[in-house]
């Protein structure tokens, strides 16, 4: 028999039942393999920090969400929300599923070619869409929708000097009962601003409006509020092509499904709370199904990002030091902090150890490395005493982290993808001094010869 | 004579042999001048009988039937046969011709009211058969076949006696019953069709042999003039009324033996009065056969005679092979990807006056119905999803309180649980059930469109897992038995793109919605055009200019020139059917490039069509393969496989003939641009004017 061992008496405070707003209960959270790779292969070929995909979580969220949908509207599209996760090699497995791409800037419009999606697979969206890279969506074809009435001038002038008539779609933002109700984007439906758009556009003549886009939110946790916007949206449509004449080819009712994931401030698992893709899917095609007329199956285009890549993505990071704090709680210093986890903000990870650790779980807090106050991964999470180089897998951070992350006091780390076969491939090198210095200029006055 | 009467008249000669063309029928005319006294009595006799029908006040459609112009011919030629042209003569076949037109028309009318029968050479048996009555009394007409030119005969007895048989009572069939030109008649008939030659051959020799078996002597057999009927009826029952094939031939031999008993029985009869029993054998047997297989609805029947067996044959091969479905097209009634898990006479309930009937599940990528244990209704994969309209029609039952069982268990009460039974006007009743309890949208007596959605799909009646079952039937009462149908426009997860056809159990399937803008662009008015130039190898070689125009049975085709490109739009696929007429390399261009297309775009996908042989092959190739292809159907198979590039791009390959093609559809109406690769050639046909 091993001898047990020696463990520092605490004081701990009683705690009942599982749910507070402390957190859950430590309910033994151990993750030694992502998809059948062990941690410690994962940490010896690419290092710690290091954010970890997996192909098979991303290829099953995305079949499991299209195939609710497909399954009950005979017309659907997926537009790979850019801003989520532009690695090229998540892309990659979208556009491979059949996704198109939704960029919301010339920047994101350029990686979508670069990577080689043609322009008429890509939506151009967003308020701020520069007149060269409209000029480049329109010469290829891209799919704009129109965001404010200055956008609407700027793509005349540019369909004039093309001589050709281009099809564009509007925004249009309207009350689903969500708040914050988005009305930054888009053309207002209730105060008749979107119909003044259309009225302009009609007016001009350069341009064919065939297409309405919306997004009433994000992290929407009630699938009726989708329902309402279908039901504005299939109306307006009908409203537009029985006064001017125009048809409606698609209805994109952008994306702002939730993923499995705690919002700081609610008690309620995700479990519970989170609806699943079924539940939403039901009240959109149910509802376009019974609002549309007969044969006319318009393109319902989803822009989903969060709800197809969140989960499919985990950040590897190492206990680097542990800490008592002045008021007794136990805190750790790990090597990955906000500066990866933009998430961290709203988000109440799940944080995985990966190994069996002995000792009584007290409530922690998890530090990242930064010099910086605001550097808090977890405000309060039971574990056990970790000792110095234990792994945390945190997770689901496969949305907005790797597009939101910092190269901010530290290198950006290593992204590794876990392939279908079991393979692992890096799809992004660490950062190294040269990537960061390639961009700066020292004038020549400024160079330093301290050494000598 | 305006060239179309000409033809037409010339075209009642070729129809004698079931062929249609004024070529041979140019030869045969020719033919039957060997003796000037038949020749001119035949033309005397149809174009008295084609005044009368003209005085009558019936025009062009005289000339445009078979019938009305080949019995008066026939009889003309009897009656040349028998008596010297003279004026008494020439009143005689004059009289004799406008009692031909009585006849026939009057039979015609019966018999197609009645039978659905063709006429056949029946009004010249009964008419020649009269005129040979009555001239018996009719001593004032001078008798011509006594003096039969005997010019022939010094090298005849060296031939075998087979092939005088043969040639002579081919000859016979024109009144002619020479060698010589049945030697010619042979020749022409191996021209325009291999098929009618060896029929013609096998027919002779087959009823021949069995005559003489029964009489004990091949000779005599040989040498009766009568053998012709055989000939006709092994060639119209196994090149025209038969799709060509071994079935077929067989049953044309068949025929032919059985028409020899009949043949001796009405020789016997018609000695009596000293008349020649003409093709009555032929017409009778012919009918008869016909008749009986219309009845029983035999397979091989041909509905359409395309005017040689060959082109029949092509016709009905390739037909077979590009329209596997049939002319109850449905709409998968669902959306998105589902799989067939009981097909057409399936294992479990499919049986029976049931078995045209397909049940629908949802399978993930292991081929499994549900997630988990699947201990939970929710868990399956297609329960609550929606139930579309696969037609549009009225609504004439519905049920919807049928509890849902749960996982494994039947309800054997009410079989067919929630259901909606929808009304085609086309005439048939289609039949969803298994629905979700409480979930129908529809009423009954509600009109419904494809596409609607008509409730959920659930798990009631007998049903042990969530499904849809979907069956199509004549009457509206529940349990009666079901009758074949297809579905439209569907893909694999492949991207196959099927047009009309019945998936088959496990298949997955994925439904497809007609795309408004590419079915606007393949719509062609009357009368409209469309130019093009057409460059060989790059260099402009002649202009093109299609026209779209209608038939007068309705069908819609290209006019080009002489030529006809038939095309139709059929339930969400653009078709061309076949060519007519002139096939020149820009038609056949065209048609291997686009045969069919898809009237929805879906990235990726292909489709595969089986081109006519008339449209892909020339020259002796041709002929063999159509003759080989009666043997051996799959022989006829050119396959081609078609892809969307881009939506309005189509690349296509026909590996048989090593042949690249790509046509490009214009952004408004129509096609672009063709362009056909083979060896060493390259046909482009570029769009002008537009």
């Amino acid at each position: 028999m091993v001898k047990k061992k020696y463990e520092k008496p605490v004081i701990k405070k009683l705690q009942m039942g599982f749910m507070n707003k402390f957190g859950r209960g430590y309910l033994s959270h151990i993750r030694q393999a992502i998809d059948g790779v062990s941690i410690d292969k994962l940490v010896e070929m690419y290092g710690s920090p290091q954010f970890v995909f997996s192909e098979k979580r991303l290829r099953q969220n995305y079949r499991r969400l299209y195939n609710s949908f497909s399954n009950r509207y005979p017309n659907v599209q997926f537009g790979w929300s850019y801003k989520t996760n532009y690695l090229n090699a998540i892309c990659a497995i979208l556009h491979k599923e059949g996704e198109v791409a939704e960029v919301v800037s010339e920047f994101e419009y350029e990686k979508a070619r670069n990577l080689g999606v043609p322009g008429h697979k890509i939506i151009f969206n967003g308020p701020f869409k520069t007149i060269s890279s409209l000029k480049r969506a329109l010469e290829e074809g891209a799919i704009i929708n129109i965001d404010h009435f200055e956008e609407i001038q700027d793509i005349e002038r540019l369909a004039q000097s093309l001589n050709k008539k281009v099809k564009v779609g509007i925004r249009i933002n309207m009350d689903t009962g969500i708040v914050p109700q988005w009305s930054r984007f888009g053309f207002n439906l209730e105060s008749g601003q979107a119909l003044d758009a259309v009225k302009r556009i009609a007016y001009g003549k350069r341009l064919v409006l065939n297409g309405l886009h919306c997004h009433i939110g994000t992290f929407i946790l009630e699938p009726k509020a989708y329902s309402l916007e279908i039901e504005k949206m299939v109306n307006f449509a009908y409203q537009i092509e029985d006064d001017f004449g125009f048809k409606i080819e698609y209805l994109d009712i952008g994306g702002g499904f939730p993923s499995k994931n705690r919002l700081k401030g609610i008690y309620l698992p995700p479990e519970v709370i989170i609806p699943s893709g079924e539940d939403f899917a039901e009240a959109i095609c149910d509802t376009l199904l019974r609002c549309l007329r007969p044969n006319d199956f318009p393109k319902l285009i989803l822009e989903t990002g969060r709800a197809i890549v969140d989960e499919a993505g985990y950040l590897i990071t190492t206990v680097h030091a542990i800490k008592r704090m002045p008021d007794g709680l136990r805190a750790y210093v790990v090597d990955a902090g906000v500066n990866l986890l933009f998430t961290s903000f709203w988000y109440k990870f799940n944080i995985e150890i990966d190994r069996e650790v002995q000792g009584i779980p007290e409530p922690s807090i998890i530090y990242g490395p930064l010099c910086m106050n605001i550097d808090v991964v977890e405000e309060s999470i039971n574990l056990p005493p970790l000792p110095r180089g234990t792994r945390l897998i945190i997770s689901p951070v496969g949305a907005y982290n790797v597009t939101q992350w910092m190269q901010f006091i530290n290198y950006r780390p290593a992204v590794s993808l876990i392939t279908i076969e079991g393979k692992i491939e890096l799809i992004r090198e660490p950062e190294t001094l040269d990537d960061i210095l390639g961009k700066e200029k020292l004038p020549q006055k400024l160079q330093l010869n301290l050494e000598d | 004579m305006r060239p179309k009467y000409l033809k037409a008249v010339l075209n009642s000669y070729a129809e004698i042999f079931f062929l249609q063309g004024y070529l041979p029928g140019l030869a045969f005319f020719l033919c039957t001048f060997i003796n000037p006294n038949i020749g001119i009595a035949g033309l005397i006799c149809v174009l008295t009988a084609y005044l009368f029908a003209l005085f009558l006040g019936m025009k062009d459609d005289f000339l445009s039937s078979g019938f009305y112009t080949y019995n008066p011919l026939l009889v003309g030629l009897s009656i040349g046969y028998l008596f010297k042209l003279d004026f008494l003569t020439v009143f005689f076949i004059a009289t004799a011709g406008i009692l031909t037109f009585i006849v026939t028309y009057s039979l015609a009318n019966i018999f197609s009211y009645y039978f659905h029968l063709p006429v056949l050479s029946l009004p010249f048996v009964i008419v020649s058969c009269i005129a040979y009555l009555a001239a018996s009394q009719y001593s004032n007409l001078f008798v011509n076949g006594l003096y039969v030119p005997s010019f022939f005969n010094l090298w005849e007895s060296k031939l075998p006696l087979w092939f005088l048989g043969l040639t002579k009572s081919l000859g016979a069939i024109f009144f002619l019953p020479h060698v010589f030109a049945g030697v010619i008649l042979l020749g022409i008939i191996l021209a325009v069709s291999r098929i009618f030659f060896l029929l013609a051959i096998a027919g002779y020799f087959t009823g021949t042999l069995v005559v003489g078996l029964f009489t004990g002597s091949l000779s005599q057999s040989f040498q009766s003039l009568n053998a012709f009927n055989f000939i006709l009826i092994a060639m119209a029952i196994g090149g025209v009324f038969l799709i060509p094939s071994p079935k077929s031939y067989f049953l044309a031999l068949i025929a032919v033996v059985t028409s020899s008993l009949f043949l001796e029985a009405v020789k016997g009869i018609w000695m009596q009065y000293g008349l020649p029993v003409f093709t009555l054998p032929f017409n009778l047997i012919t009918m008869g056969f016909i008749y009986v297989m219309g009845i029983l609805g035999y397979p091989y029947l041909a509905k359409f005679y395309r005017g040689t067996p060959e082109r029949t044959l092509d016709h009905y091969l390739t037909y077979n092979y590009r329209f596997p479905g049939s002319s109850r097209t449905l709409c998968l009634p669902f959306s998105g990807e589902w799989t067939v898990w009981q097909g057409i006479k399936g294992r479990w309930t499919h049986k029976g006056p049931w078995q045209y009937a397909i049940d629908f599940v949802i399978t993930d990528e292991q081929g499994k119905t549900f997630e988990n244990e699947g201990k939970d209704l929710e868990q399956y994969y297609c329960f609550r999803k929606p139930i579309l309209a696969p037609v549009r029609g009225r609504v004439v039952k519905v049920v919807n309180d049928i509890p849902d069982n749960p996982a494994g268990e039947v309800n054997k009460e009410h079989n067919w649980g929630n259901l909606v039974l929808l009304y085609d006007e086309r005439g048939f009743y289609v039949l969803l059930c298994h629905l979700l309890q409480g979930s129908i949208k529809v009423k009954e007596g509600e009109w419904v469109e494809r596409g609607k959605l008509i409730g959920l799909c659930g798990n009631s009646g007998y049903s042990p897992q969530p499904h849809l079952h979907v069956h199509v039937q004549l009457t509206p009462t529940l349990g009666v038995p079901t009758v074949p149908f297809s579905f439209i426009q569907y893909m694999s997860p492949e991207k196959v793109y099927f047009a009309n056809q019945l998936p088959l159990e496990g298949q997955r399937v994925i439904a497809l919605y007609p795309d408004k803008s590419l079915d606007m662009k393949m719509t062609f008015l009357l009368d409209e055009k469309m130019d093009f130039v057409v460059l060989v190898n790059n260099v402009p070689k002649t202009n093109l200019e299609m026209k779209t125009k209608m038939d007068s049975n309705g069908e819609f085709y290209f006019e080009i020139n002489e030529s006809r490109l038939y095309f139709g739009k059929w339930e969400g696929t653009f078709y061309l059917y076949r060519l007519e007429n002139k096939i020149t390399p820009e038609l056949k261009a065209l048609f291997t490039a686009l045969p069919r297309l898809p009237l929805v775009f879906k990235e990726g996908l292909h489709w595969e069509d089986f081109l006519p042989i008339h449209v892909v092959l020339g020259g002796l190739r041709k002929h063999m393969v159509l003759l080989g292809s009666s043997f051996f159907p799959s022989m006829a198979k050119v396959k081609g496989e078609y892809r969307f590039l881009s939506p309005d791009e189509i690349s296509g390959e026909i590996k048989e003939l090593s042949l690249k093609t790509y046509v490009k559809l214009h952004p408004i109406k129509g096609i672009e641009r063709v362009e056909v690769n083979t060896k060493g050639q390259k046909i482009v046909l570029r769009r002008e004017g537009v």
